[in-house]
């Protein structure tokens, strides 16, 4: 069965009512959750995972998705106006989102962060159609040592991120890669840097750490402000669409993103992320206005937002092809495959066709239901802002509280997020930026792991990563942007000092 | 917190038909019972935990409320049970490695196994598979062997981490049959499968689930199983023990239990034994273990202690000769 015969099949299966109803379910769901600051997909799947029992395996899966890439629809809504991003992949969305939406063009960002995931969900889901094979080939030519180069070629690619401040990016780069390094190295089984807590084994929870850096913080930091201002100012109807001017700004960089998260999405680990922190560093350096780049520019939320989407998409190629997941998630999603009996591997392709591209399918589906639902309920996202702060604040806290123990069980991870919180109040005085702290804490130990696995597999000799043609490429691209940058700062030095804020 | 629908429904239903309890103090189990779990919703661990306690609920006419509490390689699941300080209704299932293993590798433990955990049952086992990519230049265990004998760490294999069962495991064949391998640590087995077919690295032990669709799709090959006798779910795979030199008592499996708190009533433990044990007697329970590549097995709760002591030993001699070799 080619591609489009199967997504046609597909269709037929997650059309059926009772595959569709759980669609609309698992969207609804995942939207409404993703809103919801600290309470995401993580904690809803695994909630919803035991009822799933009763549900034939598509519509359990079928749900189980929606639920995935529903709260990422959702997840930008909070980070956007409360700059509270829910996963590390939404982090970037921050930079530009949370100014737009300062502005009072919080409509604005809505819109466009909903068209680009759209966007970029469906390329993703052509991509998907027409490449699966080669992506999961892809998947398996990826050894440790590509791997490694990918990964450093993501973070030097982020470090242009903050091109602002070189100094103040790398040392949230670096201090994120040193938090990376806390739990038990996998290599030799080291526990490193856990003072004696069991609970810091398996290293910082992830969730506790993005929850405390954005969202803790950003409840401390506006303690102030809602004593001055109390309730935001009520934002106009005409603000809530992009003037033309802006909308000619989305196409062009939602299809870029689109592109890297296709592609990143696929390789299982870390791949939404990267591509998500890659396609803002693209559009911040082909931008003719990046200036305005952090203080709401329509390319830095159409980017990201593009990838992130079109990488949640293509990661259901390594979970379902290889068994590998790309995320927690993606590891609860093996788990309700696993309940029903359904062995992820290279035969479900054609053993469970069914299953395979009626999930494919759905995704079409759901995401069209998702831009549907979602455009009109702009409006009342924003209305959101009005919330007096003194109510808003306190029910933040809480979500976060609950979402964060959700993740594990764990009362140790809300005291982590607690302090973590205060970290990151302290790093925001000071104007560091959060994101690339998360960036380092996701990538580092991948970086570690990969490169030291690399050179046990190569017996010590570093030339495997020059070796391997895949690995060289994203060792020269690295190389290659460095030098650009340096070129860059070079040439842009005098000119700089002169130029206008706007 | 993850309440089995279908159990506290089941449970609430059979209230009613409640048991006369063999337990002395007559009105346990008054209350919904908690069994802990170390790996998240999910897992292998938790389908196991939760196939067990759906029909135990039934059988208790109370609910069971799975506990998981993930972390540290199922540690963080008993020393949640610990901590709860309730010997009545909270108890844990587990993975071999806590019980066995953990005592060395973890530091800060915060148990002692013999003291403060007792023993109820063996729920299921599974063997490990030795897996090679299709095009491996060994058809059986012997060439295998020769081949890896041909120099120290001529072949690399994965494992799922220093310390897991996979790690221990080939670290125990290598023992008996004479060679010395490269270790590569990974964090899944669908990581090791994907660098065997890779060519990444030579060959792993795994369970035989996250084997067999790689073996229909003639991606890899298996050249021995580390079970006594041949495991149904990998069908003609030849037993390794007593095979290329290894002795014939060579045998290494994972395996899941069902434990208390110290405390515990005994009366407690042995209702609990009885009805796991006639619970794994159903055909029924066993085909949807078998379907996740447990064996069930089930037996009493002496037996469990002897399982636990004897492959504390056998482990924690593999354990020293890897040290001794760092």
């Amino acid at each position: 069965m080619n591609g489009w015969d199967g997504f046609l099949h597909g269709l037929s299966v997650a059309t059926q009512p009772g595959v569709l109803i759980y669609c609309v379910l698992g969207v609804l769901l995942g939207t409404f959750v993703g809103v919801l600051p600290g309470i995401g997909a993580m904690a809803t799947i695994s909630l919803l995972l035991p009822i799933t029992y009763y549900l034939s395996p598509e519509a359990a899966l079928v749900m189980l998705a929606g639920v995935y890439y529903g709260s990422q629809y959702g997840g930008a809504v909070a980070s956007i106006l409360l700059r509270l991003p829910g996963t590390p992949q939404s982090a970037i969305t921050t930079l530009d989102g949370y100014p737009l939406a300062q502005k009072g063009r919080a409509g604005v960002a809505l819109f466009t962060s909903m068209i680009s995931s759209f966007a970029g969900s469906m390329i993703g889901i052509l991509v998907l159609i027409l490449l699966s094979g080669a992506l999961a080939q892809a998947a398996i030519a990826f050894g440790a040592a590509e791997y490694a180069a990918m990964m450093i070629l993501g973070l030097v690619a982020a470090s242009t991120v903050g091109a602002k401040h070189p100094a103040k990016s790398m040392a949230m780069v670096v201090l994120g890669l040193i938090l990376g390094c806390v739990g038990t190295d996998v290599n030799s089984g080291e526990q490193r840097f856990i003072f004696g807590q069991t609970e810091l084994m398996d290293g910082i929870n992830l969730v506790a750490l993005a929850m405390g850096l954005f969202g803790v913080a950003e409840v401390i930091s506006n303690i102030r402000v809602a004593e001055r201002t109390g309730v935001p100012p009520r934002v106009a109807l005409r603000d809530l669409l992009p003037s033309r001017a802006e909308l000619r700004r989305i196409p062009f960089p939602a299809l870029r993103g689109a592109s890297l998260g296709s592609f990143f999405g696929a390789l299982p680990g870390t791949g939404s992320t990267i591509s998500s922190f890659l396609a803002y560093a693209t559009e911040r350096r082909i931008s003719r206005r990046s200036e305005q780049f952090g203080k709401g520019a329509v390319e830095g939320i159409a980017g990201p937002e593009a990838a992130n989407n079109a990488a949640a998409i293509s990661a259901f190629v390594p979970t379902l092809s290889l068994g590998i997941p790309g995320d927690p998630i993606m590891a609860l999603m093996l788990g309700a495959l696993v309940i029903h009996g359904v062995q992820p591997g290279p035969l479900m392709l054609d053993a469970r066709p069914d299953m395979f591209w009626g999930l494919i399918a759905s995704f079409g589906i759901g995401n069209l239901l998702l831009l549907v639902l979602n455009l009109p309920l702009i409006g009342i996202w924003v209305s959101m802002l009005r919330i007096p702060f003194r109510w808003l604040y306190p029910a933040i806290l809480i979500f976060v509280s609950l979402g964060v123990y959700s993740v594990r069980g764990s009362s140790f991870d809300i005291f982590a997020v607690a302090l973590i919180g205060v970290i990151g109040y302290a790093l925001s005085l000071a104007r560091f930026n959060p994101a690339l702290l998360l960036l380092g804490f996701v990538l580092g130990p991948l970086i570690e792991t990969n490169l030291r696995r690399a050179l046990l597999i190569g017996r010590g000799d570093p030339m495997v990563f020059l070796q391997r043609p895949i690995a060289a490429a994203f060792i020269l691209a690295a190389g290659a942007l460095i030098v650009m940058a340096v070129v860059q700062v070079l040439r842009r030095r005098a000119p700089e000092a002169d130029e206008a804020e706007t | 917190m993850i309440i089995s629908r279908r159990a506290a429904l089941l449970g609430a239903a059979a209230m009613t038909l409640c048991k006369p309890a063999l337990a002395q103090d007559a009105t346990w189990p008054s209350q919904p019972q908690h069994v802990y779990v170390g790996f998240p919703a999910g897992s292998s661990p938790d389908l196991l935990a939760r196939i067990v306690t759906e029909p135990l609920a039934e059988k208790l006419g109370q609910p069971i409320v799975i506990e998981n509490k993930p972390g540290a390689g199922g540690v963080i699941g008993i020393q949640q049970m610990l901590n709860a300080q309730d010997q009545k209704n909270t108890f844990a299932t587990t993975i071999n490695g806590p019980l066995t293993t953990a005592p060395r590798l973890t530091p800060s433990l915060g148990y002692d196994v013999a003291e403060d955990i007792v023993p109820v049952t063996l729920i299921a086992t599974s063997p490990l598979v030795l897996v090679v990519a299709a095009d491996f230049p060994a058809e059986n265990l012997a060439d295998f062997v020769q081949a890896a004998g041909k120099e120290p760490e001529a072949l690399a294999y994965g494992s799922v981490g220093k310390g897991s069962g996979a790690h221990l495991t080939a670290e125990l064949f290598s023992d008996r049959a004479g060679v010395e391998m490269l270790h590569i640590p990974f964090t899944s087995y669908a990581e090791v499968t994907t660098a065997i077919i890779g060519h990444e690295i030579d060959c792993g032990f795994m369970a035989p689930s996250a084997a067999m669709q790689y073996v229909e799709a003639g991606k890899v090959k298996i050249l021995g199983i580390t079970s006594e006798t041949p495991f149904a779910q990998a069908p003609g795979v030849p037993v390794m023990a007593g095979q290329a030199g290894l002795p014939v008592d060579f045998r290494a499996e994972l395996w899941n239990a069902f434990i208390a708190p110290a405390g515990t009533e005994e009366a407690i433990v042995d209702t609990l034994s009885t009805h796991i044990n006639a619970i794994l007697a159903d055909e029924a329970v066993q085909k949807r273990l078998l379907d996740m590549g447990w064996q069930a097995a089930g037996g009493s709760a002496e037996e469990l202690q002897q399982r636990i002591a004897e492959d504390t030993k056998v482990w924690g001699a593999v354990l020293d000769r890897i040290d001794a070799k760092e």
